[in-house]
């Protein structure tokens, strides 16, 4: 994707949600997860680290708020008035979410984030010149300023040695964010390409889809209807570009956060259960 | 193109034999050849190879994925019945303990008093002089300290003690299973039965952290999402004094003081039996009948001031699911009348009719000589009185940290010191226990040595583990567990062990050993070798074993504070930094704790209505002081720990264990009572009474989130279990 094509097909890359989307997509890459199987125990998270060369910043500027966790579990209580939270915790595994009408896509001076034809919102680190825009756009604030340069302090010799060769190491003044692990995309479009064939349902597999010890994620293409994960938003019927799910059951159970703002998530949640007649 | 750090002779490597691999200078750069290019050494192309996790002693298998002769990135291993291709967060850090940079990498000597580095010829030397053939060595004079150990090392160990004619083995790990395990094999002959989470509809856990640090984490983890599928979704009664993550994925959490866990069972035992459906009571023996009849379900409740209304549903839960599946945790354990409350505890599955559906037989080790010996803390306390009494000349430590995590009220750093005459460690990192040491041997990582491993809890069969290096020592001084332990085992038995040139080559004799008891004949050695390396584990055979019911019917008691000493404490452990061993990885160092949100740092939770009367604010900082001993630490408040108990999470309060944990947090262990569990003789670990003390409002806890509220936004929607029509 070129800067020009992307500049003089300005206004094509800018519509909304409710003009259909803006692509002829190729892929439709697309999560699942369910709340009720997510235990909240972070594996996720540390195998993206792991996946993605992400630096550890350290107490102070983790309190400055500059942490890199591309996927990050929050965790809220939700009775406040209670004496104690007698439905535990609710964990929320929360990354970019890869939105079809992407907030932080046209706010970029320089189109360092843009939109793929795998539905992604790519973040081209080169181009990047760190206005930060994306990052204030984004209301579900997964974007991470590099506001130092880690690469000089994060992984002291021989950590360095344990860095993923198939991705960057980001320097000071780059934003970035969950991709997907695009690499693994990338790199299982490759081999299809080369064998002469589509890319199969479960070949692509993100670290933390793979790491997850519940089983909690579904990741796959939704162009592929008979992925897995194209059955489950059909099964929970959510639906892309549209800004409220009508529902046939109160017991499907998918949910898009902030569609509301018209965002298109590509995330789709399952409402985390609890048993109320104990 | 660089290769880092691959240096030395190719030997036996990386999951293959003897590729051809290019040999490098180390620091020199050198162009690989296209021509032949070993199979792990192409570059650009990521090669998988079976390994297994040592970040704790659950045993799960990894896939390693090695580009350029490093390993990069860890992914479980999908044969592994264990975790079945899954990991947790510490197997995903395996990488940085493997690559940290405050490994130890060259023998060091204690001169003059301080520790300086040496050579292994001038250690092994040392060591030479206290056990060697031509030394005074008495017998039962030397001992082993380790963690948990299993397999061939076990077996290695057993000889070098034989060799040495003693039996001094002591095993210590403060996160086990030691009471639970003594219970179970009293009353089932059996220590380690099969727990079938995914067949259970309900279970009542009392603080077994299973989805965090209890038995095989990932195991269970992968269990409870079959237990919560739909359409016939499993619910979770949490019972306990501080929310662990198990507790925090509770249909219904319910805060109750540390060591009310057996009363409680008892109290809910006795609601079944009195109110319940008669079929419950109809096959439970008379004896059992009587025993319970005296724990009056209100009674119990006014005893441990958890609601009798609360212990009315559990029972009525219980009694309308079926199968379910109870479970008792650390802190059941952890007290003076531990083993009673633990029986309790299964009284109430036998109760309801678990054993044998959710609680089943789990399979007769074939090889008894590899069977794991779990640590456990009454190993730590005999360890202890042995050194206080002079009783041992020679100490090899691995794998146990004892000067980090033992109470201090024990006093083993100074009897170390001074009652010890060599102390060797086998250490990886330069932790309190291997800066104390008088020789300390640089350990390969996980990742670079050989070894195999019996999980403490086999989910499945008997697996026994199969550990290949995924690259060359990235520290040429560095040396295979194996390794040292042959060598040790040459100093003494020279004629036994010089057949074997190293521990790769006692590995393949004994792998082909093995064959003949477990697999196909038809198979050659060669193929079989190639297998075990190809799927890292060897399945083996083994009869189920059977289990012999015998009750046991003990009174447990709970645990009191006094007005000096008004709250307990929970020393907690966490899925991330564990015992402590992890605290030197900044990734699990920055991931926050799960339920406080913390990181790079130590808390007390605290419930607000406690604070409140005590004074305390979010963050302020306290002093906790019990009779033994006391330490400073920041205030959280939250209201997922009962009121009689002050949380503080184990891990952090390293003085020594390299940049990351140096100087982070504190230790609650330090201050422990030395109270014991009274027929296992294990510390009585939640039985420690403390009082607060404010200290001042100065202290900042750094955390994830800025809210602990929704705010109404509904990222986390919750809704009651979905029933399909007619179930």
């Amino acid at each position: 994707m070129s800067i020009k094509n992307i500049v003089d097909n300005w206004s094509k890359y800018r519509k909304g949600v409710e003009e259909g989307g803006h692509h002829d997509y190729e892929h439709r890459w697309t999560m699942s997860i369910n709340l009720d199987q997510c235990v909240g125990c972070n594996a996720c998270s540390t195998a993206c680290y792991a996946e993605n060369n992400l630096a550890t910043v350290g107490k102070e500027k983790f309190e400055a708020g500059q942490a890199m966790h591309w996927m990050r579990i929050e965790r809220y209580w939700d009775k406040p008035e209670s004496e104690y939270p007698e439905d535990g915790a609710s964990f929320i595994p929360m990354m970019c979410q890869q939105c079809g009408a992407a907030t932080c896509e046209p706010v970029c001076p320089v189109v360092a984030t843009y939109h793929t034809p795998d539905g992604l919102n790519a973040q081209v680190y080169n181009r990047c010149v760190g206005s930060r825009y994306c990052g204030t756009n984004c209301p579900f604030k997964v974007r991470y300023f590099n506001f130092y340069s880690y690469p000089e302090t994060a992984w002291p010799e021989p950590l360095n040695h344990q860095l993923n060769p198939d991705i960057t190491v980001r320097d000071k003044g780059v934003m970035e964010k969950c991709t997907f692990c695009v690499q693994r995309i990338k790199a299982v479009k490759n081999t299809a390409k080369m064998e002469d064939r589509d890319v199969v349902d479960g070949e692509v597999v993100p670290a933390c889809v793979q790491a997850c010890p519940s089983s909690a994620i579904v990741f796959g293409d939704t162009m592929d209807e008979s992925s897995q994960v194209a059955g489950l938003w059909k099964e929970h019927e959510v639906k892309r570009q549209v800004t409220e799910q009508e529902k046939s059951d109160p017991n499907k159970r998918g949910y898009r956060i902030f569609e509301e703002l018209g965002v298109d998530p590509s995330v789709m949640y399952l409402e985390r259960m609890r048993d109320t007649d104990i | 193109m660089k290769l880092l750090g691959v240096t030395g002779a190719s030997g036996a490597l990386i999951g293959c034999d003897a590729p051809s691999m290019v040999n490098l200078e180390e620091g020199k750069e050198h162009v690989v050849s296209y021509l032949l290019p070993a199979e792990d050494m192409v570059p650009g192309l990521g090669v998988w190879y079976a390994s297994m996790c040592l970040q704790c002693s659950a045993g799960c298998g990894v896939h390693g994925r090695v580009r350029e002769g490093r390993p990069l990135k860890l992914e479980g291993n999908p044969e592994s019945p264990i975790n079945a291709g899954k990991s947790c967060q510490m197997g995903q850090a395996g990488l940085q303990a493997h690559y940290n940079p405050d490994r130890i990498t060259q023998p060091l000597l204690r001169k003059k008093g301080q520790l300086v580095p040496s050579s292994w010829e001038e250690a092994f030397e040392l060591i030479s002089e206290h056990v060697g053939t031509n030394s005074d060595a008495k017998a039962d004079r030397t001992a082993w300290f380790t963690g948990t150990v299993s397999g061939h090392q076990r077996v290695l160990l057993q000889h070098h003690l034989q060799a040495l004619n003693s039996t001094h083995h002591y095993a210590y790990e403060v996160v086990n299973t030691a009471v639970l395990s003594a219970v179970n094999k009293a009353m089932f002959a059996d220590e380690s039965p099969k727990l079938r989470l995914d067949k259970a509809e309900l279970i009542l856990s009392f603080g077994a952290d299973f989805l965090g640090t209890w038995l095989s984490p990932v195991h269970f983890a992968g269990q409870f999402s079959k237990f919560r599928a739909l359409p016939n979704r499993g619910s979770l009664i949490q019972v306990e004094s501080k929310m662990s993550l198990t507790g925090a994925n509770a249909d219904l959490w319910v805060a109750a003081p540390p060591g009310s866990e057996g009363l409680l069972a008892l109290g809910i035992a006795n609601y079944l039996l009195r109110h319940g459906k008669p079929e419950i009571a109809q096959d439970v023996p008379q004896e059992i009948v009587d025993f319970v009849e005296r724990y009056d379900a209100r009674k119990v409740a006014e005893t441990t001031g958890v609601e009798y209304d609360l212990l009315r549903r559990i029972a009525k839960a219980l009694e309308s699911r079926s199968p379910s599946l109870v479970l008792a945790g650390a802190a059941v354990e952890g007290q003076e009348e531990g083993y009673a409350a633990v029986a309790a505890v299964q009284l109430l599955n036998l109760i309801l009719g678990n054993i044998g559906k959710t609680i089943v037989p789990s399979m007769e080790f074939p090889l008894p000589q590899l069977q794991v010996k779990n640590g456990s803390t009454a190993d730590l306390l005999a360890f202890s009185q042995a050194v206080a009494e002079k009783k041992l000349d020679v100490v090899f430590f691995h794998g146990a940290n004892p000067l980090f995590n033992a109470p201090e009220s024990l006093n083993l750093e100074q009897n170390l010191k001074n009652n010890v005459a060599l102390k060797v460690a086998l250490a990886q990192f330069p932790d309190e226990t291997a800066m104390q040491a008088d020789v300390v041997l640089p350990l390969s990582s996980h990742l670079e040595d050989w070894g195999t491993h019996v999980a403490s809890y086999q989910p499945s069969g008997s697996v026994l583990g199969f550990q290949q290096p995924l690259m060359e020592p990235l520290h040429s001084e560095t040396r295979g567990l194996g390794d040292v332990m042959l060598d040790l085992l040459k100093m003494i038995r020279p004629e036994e062990y010089s057949a074997f040139e190293d521990y790769y080559a006692y590995l393949r004799n004994a792998v082909a050993g093995i064959q003949g008891q477990v697999a196909d004949p038809l198979q050659s050695a060669q193929a079989f070798w190639q297998k075990t390396l190809s799927s890292g584990q060897i399945q083996m055979e083994g009869g189920e074993k059977n289990f012999s019911i015998e009750v046991h019917l003990a009174d447990p008691l709970m645990s009191v504070t006094n007005e000096s000493y008004p709250l307990m404490l929970v020393p907690s452990p966490r899925l991330g930094l564990f015992d402590g061993r992890h605290a030197n990885l900044p990734w699990l160092q920055e991931s926050p704790d799960q339920i406080t949100k913390v990181v790079w740092d130590s808390w007390a939770e605290l419930h607000p209505s406690t604070a409140e009367d005590m004074g305390i604010g979010h963050g302020d900082v306290i002093k906790v002081a019990s009779e033994s001993g006391s330490f400073e630490v920041k205030a959280y408040l939250t209201k997922s720990v009962h009121k009689n108990v002050v949380a503080v999470p184990l891990g952090q309060g390293h003085t020594s264990y390299g940049r990351y944990a140096e100087g982070v947090g504190v230790n609650p262990l330090t201050v422990l009572d030395l109270k014991q569990e009274k027929v296992t003789g294990e510390l009585a670990m939640y039985a420690t009474a403390v009082k607060l003390e404010k200290r001042g409002t100065t202290g900042t806890l750094v955390r994830m989130g800025g809210t602990d509220s929704q705010q109404g936004r509904q990222f986390v929607r919750t809704v009651p279990t979905y029933k399909p029509q007619g179930v």
